[in-house]
């Protein structure tokens, strides 16, 4: 991949990388004593592998010009695959917590394996590093197609994705050794939080540098979710993480804000990488490779509108439903609750379309196990944000919030939709990218299908009946008008469904395994066949030089 | 019409971001901006304590270890919320918290109200191994909380970067801010004094982990948890202060 | 380059770009959709109407109902003690014993209490009441502080050896071995003449002779001459076989050499004085059926 660099594309990566190292030996000396140390020589570390590999690679035959002609693709193909790593990474991570809840004892006398500390791990792992990866190799083939336009240079998409996932390393080896917010979603702390500004805006100009240099008049829905992802997250990220840390040479910061300021800040946030992580940017994807794969026009232009400017204004309103009856003043719970129940009509506007758009393709969703992922996300998004707004509503949020249904809910949409929708993309994506012309077994990506099916499905239903019946039980008055179960009594019912979670998960952590060691395959296959395969997809003349 | 202008702001990359803003930004302005404005939104509490250097240092503690990711601290103004676990939460009890912990998964039970329920042993047991006393329970046992000294020499630090961000701490407790950590585990030390006349009388200065003479971070969550829910009487008094 | 074509599937036209052989149907929005989304702009403007909803600067619209979150949950508890005032209130006027003589009051302070039990109490002296190492069995009819209705509501109310309480029981057994009161041989006799109040053979007859005189020295004070423990000062029977701390060896040599101070906290500013009063009579009730 070095390769495709220019030679003073390669010089800049030996530089970035060595200031890089500078900065970790500078945190590693500075932060002796503290877990900043530590994450000092992780960094360290890192730089010294990239670097590596620019110096492996460096006195490969520099490209022609004829490259210009051509989409840059290197990075994406990067990005696919850190994804999937990140994703069996993640949802082991998930299904070891699943366990830890059923056997607490299934563990050892050590900090860093304990649930509190491996959670995060989780939710960054499969949210930012599955999730995130996965969104950036997209938009870069989605920019770059919708634009027929080369991505402006071939550096600043490398250091894009090198400098995410150090965040996401630091993110999650931070928990491991003790360091975190405690901000759910935004954990990492303040010099990881100032990274990814970094990455995030070099990332959101090269964006609108290839958006700048597009063929097209108009710019397709897809790139609105992907440029709507990367803003609104920009904005979020940096409101939610203003800190103070205690010193230059410590990990540690306090939050600017305290209490109910704070927590209207955090759920403002935490609401919204939803919306914008793990919503629009996912629709990005899907308004590109679902058409695509189902080889039919969009249902509807005019949908694609309404839908996307609703999701854009109301999901900021709807972050104090995660505060329902807590100290946060009534009249701003009030302002998300009627704001999440607005928020179904765009949410499933851009379900339906998405559905409406398989019109003339069903026998396709049938025979094709990708187009059925797609589908299906389709189909998981609407359900999950009809749940979603359905427990936005005040006295129905009483019941759910704290329990087990959210953790249903969560995984309805991140399962159902995040993951479906991202293997389906994949295992579309893989082929036009190493040009061949399918998959190495279809028969995998049918397993993988199903695989994810049951255990999504075994997931989300167990975690329903636990939520709604931990809810119940916390609430349950017997006949003299006293509360009738003890929080202990709710503990004791939840195990089997716990145990039937973790199952339910085990299920649906086979697939990405299966899926990875199929890319894999599919590569050799155009290692092979040198690329000679077909591409589905026409390479368009650019305008060289540009 | 709509679509037509749409049609035309669609060929405009800087115009289409500049709306996404534009557009996402009202929501957050409307929600957040007012709660620094509007007087009522945090109650008063003439009675509202400092954590002290240890409490502080046993939160940070709760905080690495991901209690919060199983244990809410609020409330929430429901009738079997309050006959479970006390008054619901008041904005107010949480104002010096940076940042809050609320909480939003209840695998194990709500600890707002937690400080003063169980007695120091006991908080020590069941953190050393949950299953010793409460035989059902999922909680992982915490056993080198016991086993790992307390990091103390940089407690005045923490509280700096606390009053940076509105917490009044004054010179005085900063300064003292490693003896007072010390102090509080070790009631007979000649220090002990000087941490209940800088964080006031109700202030727990006790031997939390039974042991008097190092400062471990047993010692530091347990004494956070002992205050949970004892900065300030608000929650217990008369409220009439209408939200 | 746009041209507008018409999709044979569905008969509506395209838009007539091409974003890499993808093309966009000209579809007009669905009227349901509007009607979808009217509908939930009225409901929400009925919402805003009548509750509070928007900020104004210093303060907020304050809603048609005139409701306020904490009006709201007050009235709920207020309506709740309404319910519940005729039990409670001839619980509160009734004696323990005679509440326990009322099989219909009685089927109301289980199903009250089990819960609180759990709650609160089950943490330390167990779910079923049986205690631990450390925590009292509540059902084994053997009390330090008493028995009887009043003993065991005072105990609950004020605790034991809880600072939260002015009034709080004080009880201590002192650390003999490790504040230097006895020597190693002293401890040693003395552990074993206590195990032998409840095991007679437990030792050699130097040792339980030895250990006889340090007793009545050091402990019979609190423990009584013949140590059966003194309710006055919580101080355990020593001569049943029922022990907090354990009983063999190390557990007593532990005791004695360590000392104890078992806190049991407050529960006056915690559960109120008819909670407490069901629990107490819940408890003593376990003894009953334990017998
Ligand atoms: C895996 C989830 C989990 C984690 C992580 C966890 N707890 Fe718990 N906790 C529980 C459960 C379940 C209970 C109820 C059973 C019991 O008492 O052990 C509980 C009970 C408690 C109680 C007693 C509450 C009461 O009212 O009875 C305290 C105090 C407590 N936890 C503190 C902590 C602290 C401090 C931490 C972090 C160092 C922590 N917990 C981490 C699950 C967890
Ligand atoms: C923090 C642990 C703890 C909790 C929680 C607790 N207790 Fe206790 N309890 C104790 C200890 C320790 C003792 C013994 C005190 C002593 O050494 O005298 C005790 C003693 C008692 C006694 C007196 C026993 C006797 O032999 O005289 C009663 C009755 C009692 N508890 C009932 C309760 C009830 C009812 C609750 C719940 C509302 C409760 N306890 C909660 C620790 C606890
Ligand atoms: C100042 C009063 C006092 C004196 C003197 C005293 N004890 Fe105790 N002892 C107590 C109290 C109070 C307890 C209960 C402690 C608790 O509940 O935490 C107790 C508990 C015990 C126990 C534990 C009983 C069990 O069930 O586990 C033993 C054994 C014991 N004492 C032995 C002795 C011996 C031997 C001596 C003399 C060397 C002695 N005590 C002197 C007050 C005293
Ligand atoms: C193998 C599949 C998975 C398993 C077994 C799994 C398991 C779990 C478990 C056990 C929890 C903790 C629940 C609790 O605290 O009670 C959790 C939380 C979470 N998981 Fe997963 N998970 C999986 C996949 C995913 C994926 C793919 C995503 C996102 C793309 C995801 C996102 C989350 C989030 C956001 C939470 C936090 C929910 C909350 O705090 O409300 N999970 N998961
Ligand atoms: C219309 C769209 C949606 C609405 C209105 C909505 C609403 C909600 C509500 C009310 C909660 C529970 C808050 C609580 O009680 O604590 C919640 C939690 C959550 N939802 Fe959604 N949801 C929507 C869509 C989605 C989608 C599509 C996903 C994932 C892809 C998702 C992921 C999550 C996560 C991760 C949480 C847990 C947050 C936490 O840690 O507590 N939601 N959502
Ligand atoms: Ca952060
Ligand atoms: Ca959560
Ligand atoms: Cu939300």
């Amino acid at each position: 991949m070095i390769s495709g660099l220019t030679l003073g594309e390669r010089q800049t990566a030996v530089c970035l990388s060595l200031a890089l190292l500078v900065l970790g030996v500078i945190f590693a000396g500075a932060g002796q004593g503290d877990p900043l140390g530590v994450h000092g020589f992780i960094i360290a570390a890192y730089a010294v592998v990239v670097m590596g590999a620019v110096i492996t690679g460096y006195y490969a035959p520099a490209p022609g010009a004829d490259r210009l002609t051509q989409y840059y693709d290197d990075p994406t193909k990067f990005g696919i695959i850190v994804a999937m790593l990140w994703a069996i990474f993640g949802m082991f991570v998930g299904d070891w917590v699943a366990w830890l809840l059923a056997y607490p004892d299934m563990t050892f006398d050590a900090a860093w394996a304990s649930f509190g500390r491996l959670r995060p791990v989780h939710t960054t792992g499969v949210i930012f590093g599955f999730g995130g990866n996965a969104l950036i190799a997209t938009s870069y083939h989605v920019v770059q197609r919708t634009s027929r336009a080369r991505l402006p240079d071939q550096l600043s998409p490398w250091v894009v994705l090198i400098g995410y996932n150090l965040f996401c390393l630091l993110a999650v080896s931070g928990y491991l050794i003790g360091i975190t917010q405690s901000k759910e979603y935004a954990e990492p702390e303040w010099y990881a939080d100032i990274l990814l500004v970094i990455v995030w805006v070099t990332y959101f100009l090269l964006y609108i540098r290839t958006l700048a240099r597009r063929q097209e008049p108009h710019i397709y829905v897809a790139n609105w979710y992907y440029m709507a992802f990367i803003l609104v997250v920009a904005v979020l990220h940096i409101v939610n993480n203003l800190a103070v840390p205690v010193s230059l040479t410590e990990a540690k910061s306090y939050s600017l804000f305290a209490g109910v300021q704070d927590a209207m800040t955090q759920w403002w946030y935490g609401h919204n990488a939803v919306a914008f992580f793990l919503t629009a940017g996912f629709l990005g994807m899907m308004y590109y490779y679902l058409p695509k794969r189902a080889g039919r026009p969009i249902y509807s232009y005019r949908m694609s509108i309404v839908g996307f400017w609703g999701i854009t204004f109301f999901y900021m309103w709807a972050g104090s439903h995660h505060l329902h009856y807590t100290a946060l003043p009534l009249w701003v719970q009030n302002l998300g609750m009627t704001f999440s129940v607005m928020l179904l009509v765009p949410s499933w506007i851009a379900a339906g379309n998405a559905l409406m758009t398989l019109n003339g393709a069903w026998t396709r969703v049938r025979d094709d196990a990708t187009l059925r992922f797609m589908a299906m996300a389709a189909v998981f998004y609407g359900l999950s944000t009809f749940e979603g707004s359905f427990m936005a509503i005040r006295p129905v949020n009483s019941l759910s919030h704290y329990t087990d249904w959210t953790i249903g809910h969560v995984h309805a949409g991140t399962l159902g939709w995040v993951s479906m929708i991202v293997f389906g993309t994949f295992y579309s994506l893989v082929p036009w990218m190493w040009k061949v012309e399918r998959m190495y077994s279809r028969k995998l990506v049918e397993w993988h299908f199903w695989l994810a099916m049951a255990g999504t499905l075994i997931y989300v239903f167990a975690m329903w009946n636990s939520g709604i019946i931990q809810g119940l039980m916390w609430r349950t008055y017997n006949d003299g008008g006293t509360l009738a179960y003890s929080f202990v009594d709710s503990l004791v019912a939840m195990h089997p469904y716990y145990i039937a979670r973790a199952v339910g998960g085990f299920l649906f952590f086979l697939g990405p395994v299966i899926g990875l060691y199929n890319i894999l395959m599919t590569i050799r296959l155009s290692r092979e066949t040198a690329g000679t395969g077909i591409a589905e997809m026409p390479v368009v003349a650019l305008k060289a030089g540009e | 019409m709509f679509t037509r202008t749409h049609y035309k702001l669609e060929r405009h990359t800087i115009g289409f971001a500049v709306a996404i803003i534009v557009v996402s930004a009202i929501g957050g302005l409307f929600e957040i901006a007012p709660l620094f404005t509007i007087d009522e939104t945090v109650e008063t509490a003439p009675d509202m304590r400092l954590y002290t250097p240890l409490e502080l240092a046993g939160r940070n503690i709760y905080i690495r270890e991901g209690c919060y990711a199983c244990h809410s601290q609020m409330i929430r103004t429901l009738r079997d919320e309050v006959e479970r676990y006390g008054p619901y939460s008041l904005a107010v009890e949480s104002k010096y918290d940076h940042p809050m912990l609320w909480g939003s998964k209840r695998t194990g039970p709500d600890l707002a109200r937690i400080g003063g329920k169980y007695s120091d042993a006991w908080q020590v047991a069941h953190l050393y191994n949950p299953r010793d006393v409460v035989p059902q329970s999922v909680m992982p046992a915490y056993r080198w909380l016991a086993r790992n000294k307390l990091r103390t020499e940089d407690l005045g630090r923490h509280l700096i970067a606390q009053r940076r961000v509105g917490v009044p701490y004054t010179d005085d407790m900063i300064a003292h801010a490693e003896q007072d950590a010390k102090a509080q585990v070790d009631p007979d030390s000649d220090n002990a004094e000087g941490v209940s006349e800088r964080y006031g009388e109700a202030t727990h200065v006790r031997a939390f982990d039974g042991n008097p003479r190092d400062v471990t971070e047993m010692d530091a969550l347990v004494a956070y948890l002992q205050i949970l829910g004892r900065l300030t009487d608000a929650a217990y008094q008369n409220k009439d202060k209408g939200e | 380059m746009s041209v507008e074509k018409r999709d044979p599937h569905t008969g509506y036209l395209t838009t007539g770009h091409d974003w890499n052989g993808i093309e966009e149907l000209n579809t007009p929005v669905p009227k349901v959709i509007y009607i979808c989304l009217g509908l939930a702009f009225a409901f929400a403007l009925i919402y805003w109407l009548l509750m509070p909803a928007f900020p104004l600067g210093l303060t907020y619209t304050k809603g048609l109902l005139g409701v306020s979150q904490h009006s709201l949950i007050d009235a709920d508890l207020q309506q709740a003690q309404t319910d519940q005032q005729t039990v409670t209130s001839k619980i509160a006027t009734l004696s323990v014993d005679e509440v326990r003589a009322d099989a219909g009051l009685m089927h109301y302070v289980r199903a009250t209490a089990v819960p609180i039990f759990g709650d609160n109490c089950a943490a330390c002296h167990g779910i079923d009441a049986k205690g631990g190492p450390g925590y009292p069995n509540l059902t084994d009819n053997s009390w330090l502080w008493g028995g009887d209705a009043d003993a065991v509501l005072e105990t609950l109310r004020v605790g034991v050896n809880d600072e939260q309480h002015d009034d709080t029981r004080v009880s201590q057994m002192l650390a003999f071995g490790r504040d230097g009161m006895l020597d190693r041989n002293a401890l040693l006799s003395v552990v074993t003449y206590v195990q032998s109040l409840s095991k007679p053979d437990a030792g050699t007859v130097e040792a339980i002779g030895a250990g006889r005189e340090v007793f009545a020295a050091n402990c019979a004070s609190c423990h009584g001459e013949k140590g059966a423990g003194s309710i006055e000062l919580g101080a355990p029977d020593l001569t049943d076989s029922v022990w907090l701390y354990g009983g063999d060896t190390q557990s007593v040599f532990n005791t004695v050499y360590n000392g104890r101070t078992g806190v049991m906290p407050s529960w006056e500013a915690r559960l109120s004085d008819v909670d407490r009063k069901i629990l107490a009579t819940y408890v003593l009730s376990l003894g009953e059926a334990g017998q």
